[in-house]
């Protein structure tokens, strides 16, 4: 981190002398720049430029958004590749060096306003002529991500006020995420406030190979230190987070007061929903189409066991229920009679007594993965479903004290959850169809009351439910080419500007745009290393190939019979996987 | 520019400035480097030059003592222009009705002139190659009377290498602003020369560009393309 400046202005500008206005831009709040140098300013890059506001000098945060050459060798002296145009100019006695002009085009994003603690836009373009600066990097590291920096946080021992010698890694709460694009390697690192997105949601969306699963990494190592200490829960349907359990050991996430971060894993072994725990909606969810009928008996029968005392009834229970009400002989008793039995009694994941306590999911420092990689995805859902709505029942209930009543028996929890989805789209999906979409709504638009947060990392923002993705308020966007998914961001993430579109399908991996709540304004970043190892690289096919081609070739030859049909193995099911 | 001498050869014939066929002299100029030539005949020297000793694009030169350096300023052809006072009449003829006495007009007066455009200046060394050659403008003027010298190839090729062994030919906005409608011809004259003296395929490929931008700028100012 640079040295902050000894400056009388609000903020202070140290930065290299870039460039001088030329004039004002198309826009109301563009300017363009001249600058000499090529190098000294790259598109996406912070500069900063004086103004007096209302009797107050201001240094002016503006982003380069666009460049063009205003002056250079004509393009007739590079008729050969082969021939540079510097040669062609030495040899007609044109000067080649300094010649070159470049006309930037700056946005205005504003000065930091101390009291408001965010940007502020002057509404004023500097004047032709004014000098302009690169933003110095201690100014930008208080100042971009929304850390609500006050005047007194940014008064000197002398009384100024200097946003530069704000020290953000003196700070708790904060993720650090990895360092500004435009700048060298940790010049300017982004601590991105982590209260911000865990209760106005996350979402992480990149599509394939460019970084999500390590991006979301990076986050839940920030939010496991010992400053932070977040409660997480992850659903994990591909098995990418088995790393960080290394976080265990670290000593970086070591605290003063012996704090270890807890990383609990849980299998589909120990992931058991209690029939009694799931609504009506959920169990139609499961069933293979249902008649009208069928529904309306079902959701009687679920709705009379609901109000008994007991919690431990399983499908025959509500079968003898149902018989009760409808006679012995009743057809569509009968129907769903095989339908439930099929879909949930047969299903190990539905028990009639056995259920997660939510003391063992979830705990301040501690990471709960759920590794479902296994399941099939309807039964992810219903995993998610169930968890989610006791969850956030629970969180109702603490915020609501209920803990004081004496009659309320339900859980409590104390503390606020984040919880991260792996596969977004697979929970709250754009087409609706998922058991899961419902709780899920529900929390993001309604979590940020309850301490509730969501992380949602997707490479199909067209396939989420856009009621959920619009409201994750802060966005980390990745490498995405798919015109549908750029077309899914630009309608549902408000903060996702033109900028923002236009540098996704440049990003090469582990490079991100960070934009939203959790920002002042959107920011290109690289995100950092990881501490933990990362899970999820691609398998080497060739290796594996060959490899498994050696084997096959030691092993003796046998014949198989040919398969006839008429057999009990279709396949097809557990082929799909998401029946 | 440098004062560093160029590297070549001295001692052949063809890269030294002293004796050269003097091809005319000065009469006239239009301007700081634009002069008129008159180009000797049978009458005024023992050996006028050939049609092709003092063609269109033929680079020249005129030797000028400054203080007590010897330059040549280099210049080229770039026009030429017949003269007959007696419009096309042959022969000798009369006086006017009011000259009393019969004067017979043997004066040759049919003559041909050149325009010379300056291209640069070289210091002529001791051995008679030329020197730190420039092709800034020249600062002084010639003087009428001025002998122009054909210049031979050498000369051309060492007028046209700096002195790091580039080809340079800095002097063409000057050459094509001066030359006019012939601009653009004069230059592909000179760069068909520069051609034979600039083998090297990475000169070859530079005058290749060089001649394509003054084709094309060429046939864009006659409107030929756009």
């Amino acid at each position: 981190m640079s040295t902050p400046p000894s400056s009388s202005t609000t903020t202070g500008s140290n930065g290299d002398l870039i460039g001088t206005v030329a004039g004002p831009g198309d826009g109301p709040n563009e300017f363009f720049i001249v600058t000499p140098d090529e190098q000294a300013v790259k598109t996406g890059e912070f500069i900063t430029y004086s103004v007096t506001v209302e009797g107050t000098p201001r240094d002016v945060i503006a982003r380069v958004t666009n460049r063009e050459q205003a002056r250079g060798l004509p393009e007739t002296f590079m008729a050969d590749p082969h021939v540079a145009p510097e040669a062609v100019a030495g040899t007609l006695g044109v000067p080649t060096e300094d010649i070159d002009l470049y006309r930037l085009e700056a946005t205005v994003i504003g000065f930091y306003d101390t009291n408001m603690e965010t940007f502020s836009n002057p509404r004023q373009l500097p004047r032709p002529g004014t000098q302009l600066r690169t933003a110095p990097d201690a100014m930008l590291e208080a100042v971009l991500p929304n850390l609500g920096v006050g005047a007194a946080d940014a008064r000197t021992e002398s009384g100024v006020v200097t946003l530069s010698s704000v020290d953000v890694t003196a700070r708790d709460g904060l993720a650090h995420m990895g360092w500004l694009l435009n700048r060298e390697t940790g010049a300017v690192d982004l601590h991105v406030p982590i209260d911000e997105f865990a209760a106005t949601h996350l979402a992480i969306l990149a599509s394939t190979g460019s970084g999500k699963s390590y991006t979301a990494g990076v986050l839940m190592e920030e939010m496991m230190k010992p400053d932070v200490r977040a409660s997480l829960l992850v659903f994990d349907p591909h098995g990418e987070y088995g790393s960080l359990s290394e976080m265990r050991g670290e000593d970086m996430f070591a605290g003063e007061d012996g704090y270890r971060p807890e990383v609990e894993y849980f299998t589909p072994e120990n992931l058991r929903i209690r029939i009694s725990e799931l609504s009506v909606g959920d169990v139609m969810a499961v069933l293979d189409n249902p008649s009208d009928r069928m529904q309306e008996r079902l959701a009687e029968g679920w709705r009379t066991m609901q109000q008994r005392e007991s919690r431990t009834w399983g499908v025959d229970e509500l079968l003898d229920e149902m018989r009760n009400q409808y006679g012995t002989d009743d057809a569509s008793v009968g129907a769903l009679e095989w339908r439930l039995r099929r879909s949930i009694q047969r299903n190990e994941l539905f028990t009639t007594d056995m259920n997660v306590p939510l003391d063992d999911l979830v705990a301040p420092g501690r990471c709960t993965v759920l590794q479902m990689d296994t399941l099939s995805r309807r039964d992810q859902q219903m995993i998610a479903t169930v968890l989610l709505r006791r969850l956030y029942q629970a969180r109702l209930a603490a915020v609501r004290e209920r803990g004081d009543d004496p009659n309320f028996d339900g859980d409590i929890i104390e503390f606020p959850l984040f919880s991260l989805f792996e596969e977004g789209h697979r929970f709250a999906p754009a087409t609706g169809d998922a058991p899961s979409l419902g709780i899920m709504r529900t929390i993001t638009s309604e979590g940020r009351k309850f301490g509730f947060g969501l992380g949602i990392i997707s490479q199909r923002p067209s396939k989420i439910d856009q009621d959920v993705l619009s409201q994750c308020g802060t966005q980390v966007t990745m490498k995405i080419q798919n015109p549908t998914d750029q077309k899914a961001i630009e309608s549902s993430v408000e903060a996702a500007g033109e900028d923002v579109l236009r540098e996704l399908p440049g990003l090469t991996p582990g490079q991100a745009v960070v934009s939203g709540d959790a920002m002042n304004t959107p920011v290109l970043i690289q995100v950092r290393q990881r501490h933990t190892q990362h899970g999820a690289d691609s398998i080497p096919a060739t290796e594996e190939w060959r490899t498994a081609h050696e084997q096959r070739q030691e092993q003796p030859t046998r014949s198989e019979g040919a398969d006839m049909g008429g057999g009990d193995s279709s396949g097809e099911v557990d082929l799909l996987g998401d029946r | 520019m440098s004062d560093a001498p160029t590297t070549n050869q001295p001692g052949t014939q063809n890269d030294r400035v002293d004796d050269c066929l003097a091809i005319g002299s000065i009469v006239s100029s239009n301007s700081h480097i634009d002069y008129t030539v008159e180009i000797y005949n049978e009458t005024d020297r023992e050996r006028a030059p050939a049609p092709d000793e003092c063609g269109f694009g033929q680079p020249v030169f005129v030797k000028k003592t400054i203080g007590v350096d010897e330059y040549v300023v280099m210049g080229v052809i770039y026009d030429t222009q017949l003269v007959d006072p007696d419009q096309g009449r042959s022969g000798p003829r009369l006086a006017q009705g009011d000259q009393p006495q019969f004067t017979p007009g043997y004066v040759e007066e049919r003559t041909k002139f050149a325009g010379v455009a300056l291209l640069g200046t070289a210091v002529i060394g001791d051995d008679g190659t030329i020197e730190s050659p420039t092709q800034q403008m020249p600062r002084w003027t010639l003087a009428v009377e001025d002998i122009v010298e054909r210049c031979p190839d050498g000369v051309t090729r060492d007028f046209h290498t700096t002195e790091d062994g580039r080809l340079q030919l800095a002097y063409i906005e000057r050459l094509l602003d001066v030359a006019g409608p012939l601009g653009a011809e004069v230059t592909l004259a000179l760069v068909e020369r520069l051609r034979e003296s600039f083998p090297a395929k990475e000169h070859q490929r530079v005058l290749n560009v060089i001649e394509k931008d003054i084709r094309w700028q060429s046939s864009v100012d006659r409107g030929v393309m756009r």
